[in-house]
């Protein structure tokens, strides 16, 4: 039973209280800002510098001179640029967001400077007067700072009162001005560019699993588009998103030859040549670092890239990952080996790391979370690559240092000496490897070594995957697919949903922050291969959780958890 | 069943739903919030905290103290600013005071909010000793959510919410809608009287 204590007295006191503050304050902040001065006016600087000073008031909360913005919410709630910037409500892309049932409207140059047409369900009504009218500078300044539209009506509380002097005013306006003002390149009548990267160190097999499906939804894609432009009644059915259901699509393919190293150019040449709106999916065996910086220095997105070796950021922007791969791996080992208190009672933990980029990955992984968990640098040995574990080299590093726990991040090679540690005198009460750089060897592991071997599995577990199955597989029926394959089907499944989703949600607004600001939004997905694919404005890596697992006994083993999908 | 049938029981579901939501949604959107006392049963569980800890949410809500509760993420976009801003205010507000209160953020993206981001988040509001932001496991934060009655499936249509209850008293005073600084404050000392 709910009772509403909440009085109209009450009401009517707190808003005289907020009215009067919020006047008090920009009252003083005015006094206080014509005293200070400032010392940096726009007719000082370029337009190039004055346009970045005005996406950093906008995207960081910095103010022009360097310190943060301050502004007043809810009417006397004092706030600064640390937490409150424009591109929190109005995101990146300034086409707003509907977040917790709170509507934030566009604030992009081409909607702010013209009427704002009245709409129903979407579409506008042309015989109504327009709900505002366009935005001028001033009429702008007056809105960001005393939350007055030009129509006279003021905005929702919830968005706060900024307290700007005309100078910094003049940079975030000339910024709102060039946001979002003319499609991204890569859509022009009614077709959106996109293009999907293989490099040659992957093979057919798996080249096909990522490309086939891929390619049969954008065909898919495209015959739909073809129906509706041929029955416009069922187009409309498909409010409010019926810009994307016109909507065509092309797919290159852009092959990357020779080392990585030379990527570079090649991607260039083909963005020279095709300037793509984003990139869907990718394969390489290699670390995707070139291909991630090609979007970031060219401000193209990259959805779901298939890769275990992405490049693990946490202020990059234009690649959305499905996971961190190899790295994730290694943070889920040491926040499972940091509950094992009783287990570690200050002993070491010896860590041994195959020199490979997976190897480097898992150990990044797992040294930073164990740093992040206040814990001691693990005593590390590195295996070159033609370097064989042997068992008298395991026993060595395990007499000398006694550890607690063995972390060991290498390939099947490290199997053998994994037996003879069985017997061994000074064998640690853990060890914990990783699925992903064992791969179909993980089912070779002995049983007597099962009961002291933890290992890292970044997906759902096997048993548990039969209901997602039927989604995934029907382009690729007739294909005889090993594991591994399948799991790339099933990556793509992920990248497919998301394009899907995106293109609704962008509603015709064909900007690349757009793009990537819609996936942030998104609800978490239900998707095969991973519990979770969970999305937020910002989040790079869409997966985050890791099992550890053991290995059952029997001829034919199943996988069984020994944690949690994430684990704190 | 007919094949209307599924059709029929979500539109007779919604019709029930619908309204209760309503009432509280149009309260908020017009600036106001909405107040009511409850009786919740919180299940225990633990969680960890930003400093890594393992925390017994039982012990936290029924420490000697006031309790405000609220649910945000570290990269939300738009309520949950604002719920932190008023938490931080409170503790400013309140001054050497503000250890006697406890404040508790719970994450309903326990996926994203390791203890490190969350410490990140509280550096961010200037939070001080008092409170606390606490992550967990899927399955135990979903209990806990529903416990209060704030879950949606979808994060990004939580709710503008703050639950208060005074350690003298087992009703829970819910604030639904996002209230001013003054508001809180007057709430707050509402329930420490």
């Amino acid at each position: 039973m709910r009772m509403n204590f909440e009085t109209a007295k009450d009401r009517f006191f707190g808003r005289m209280l907020r009215t009067l503050t919020l006047l008090l304050v920009m009252v003083s902040a005015d006094t206080v800002w014509a005293e200070a001065g400032h010392p940096l006016t726009i007719a000082e600087v370029s337009k190039e510098e004055a346009l970045r000073l005005g996406a950093r008031m906008y995207r960081e909360g910095i103010l022009p001179s360097g310190e943060p913005l301050e502004a007043i919410y809810r009417g006397d709630i004092p706030v600064t640029g640390k937490a409150f910037t424009c591109i929190s409500c109005h995101l990146r892309s300034g086409l707003g967001s509907i977040e917790g049932r709170v509507f934030t409207p566009p604030t992009n140059g081409d909607i702010l400077f013209r009427p704002q047409k009245s709409l129903y369900k979407g579409v506008e009504i042309a015989s109504m007067p327009p709900r505002r009218a366009a935005y001028t500078d001033d009429s702008l300044a007056d809105a960001i700072r005393g939350g007055l539209d030009p129509s006279g009506r003021t905005l929702n509380e919830v968005m706060p009162r900024y307290m700007f002097t005309d100078e910094d005013m003049k940079f975030l306006v000339l910024y709102l001005k060039s946001l979002s003002t003319g499609f991204s390149p890569g859509f022009s009548d009614g077709t959106l560019r996109l293009a999907t990267i293989v490099s040659e160190d992957v093979r057919p097999e798996e080249r096909d699993a990522m490309l086939v499906p891929l390619q049969s939804f954008v065909a898919l894609k495209n015959r739909q588009a073809k129906v509706y432009e041929s029955q416009p009644r069922k187009a409309r059915m498909a409010l409010p998103s019926m810009e994307s259901t016109y909507l065509k699509l092309t797919l290159s393919l852009w092959e990357l030859k020779g080392r990585p190293e030379t990527w570079r150019a090649q991607l260039e040449e083909y963005y020279r040549r095709e300037p793509v709106f984003a990139i869907a999916g990718g394969i390489t065996a290699s670390h995707w670092q070139p291909i991630h910086q090609f979007s970031e220095d060219n401000q193209v997105p990259c959805v779901f890239p298939v890769t275990d070796l992405p490049v693990v950021s946490e202020s990059d922007w234009y690649t959305l990952y499905l996971s961190k791969g190899y790295y994730q791996e290694g943070e889920g080992a040491a926040r499972y080996l940091n509950n094992e208190e009783a287990l570690l009672n200050g002993r070491a933990v010896v860590q041994i790391v195959r020199a490979s980029g997976k190897g480097s990955a898992l150990a990044s992984g797992f040294e930073q979370s164990w740093r992040d968990l206040g814990r001691k640098a693990p005593v590390t040995l590195l295996l070159e690559e033609e370097k064989q574990l042997t068992k008298e080299l395991l026993e060595q590093v395990m007499d000398r240092e006694n550890p607690a726990a063995l972390v060991l991040w290498d390939d099947s090679r490290a199997l053998p000496a994994l037996d003879a540690l069985t017997a061994g005198k000074n064998r640690p009460a853990m060890v914990i490897i990783s699925s992903g750089y064992l791969g179909e060897d993980l089912w070779r592991i002995n049983e007597e070594v099962r009961e002291f071997t933890y290992i890292t599995y970044p997906f759902r577990l096997p048993q548990e995957e039969a209901p997602y199955l039927p989604y995934v597989d029907p382009s690729m029926r007739n294909m005889k697919l090993k594991d591994d394959e399948l799991k790339i089907v099933r990556k793509t499944y992920s990248i497919i949903q998301v394009l899907s989703r995106a293109l609704t949600d962008m509603r015709g607004n064909y900007y690349r922050d757009n793009f990537l600001d819609v996936i942030g939004m998104m609800p978490d997905l239900p998707v095969p291969l991973y519990e979770r694919l969970s999305f937020g404005p910002g989040q790079r890596y869409a997966s985050k959780g890791c099992y550890i697992v053991q290995l059952s006994k029997g001829p034919r083993p199943e996988l069984i958890k020994k944690s949690g999908w994430i684990v704190y | 069943m007919t094949a209307r049938g599924p059709f029929a029981f979500t539109i007779s579901l919604m019709l029930l739903v619908v309204p209760c939501l309503a009432k509280e949604v149009r309260a908020y959107t017009r600036n106001e919030y909405k107040r009511t006392v409850e009786n919740y049963q919180v299940p225990e569980v633990t969680l960890v905290n930003q400093d890594g800890r393992r925390v017994k949410l039982g012990m936290l809500l029924n420490s000697k103290k006031p309790v405000m509760v609220d649910f945000v993420f570290t990269t939300c976009t738009t309520i949950c600013p604002l719920l932190s801003a008023n938490f931080s205010d409170l503790q400013k507000k309140l001054g050497p005071e503000s250890g006697k209160v406890q404040l508790i953020s719970l994450s309903i993206d326990p996926e994203n909010d390791t203890p490190k981001a969350m410490k990140a988040y509280l550096q961010r509001y200037n939070a001080r000793p008092g409170w606390d932001f606490l992550t967990g496991s899927r399955e135990d934060i979903s209990r806990v959510i529903k416990a209060f009655e704030a879950y949606t499936p979808n994060k990004m249509s939580h709710l503008p919410l703050i639950l208060l209850k005074s350690p003298s008293d087992t009703q829970w005073i819910r604030i639904f809608g996002l209230v001013s600084s003054g508001e809180l404050m007057r709430e707050y000392q509402r329930v420490i009287k």
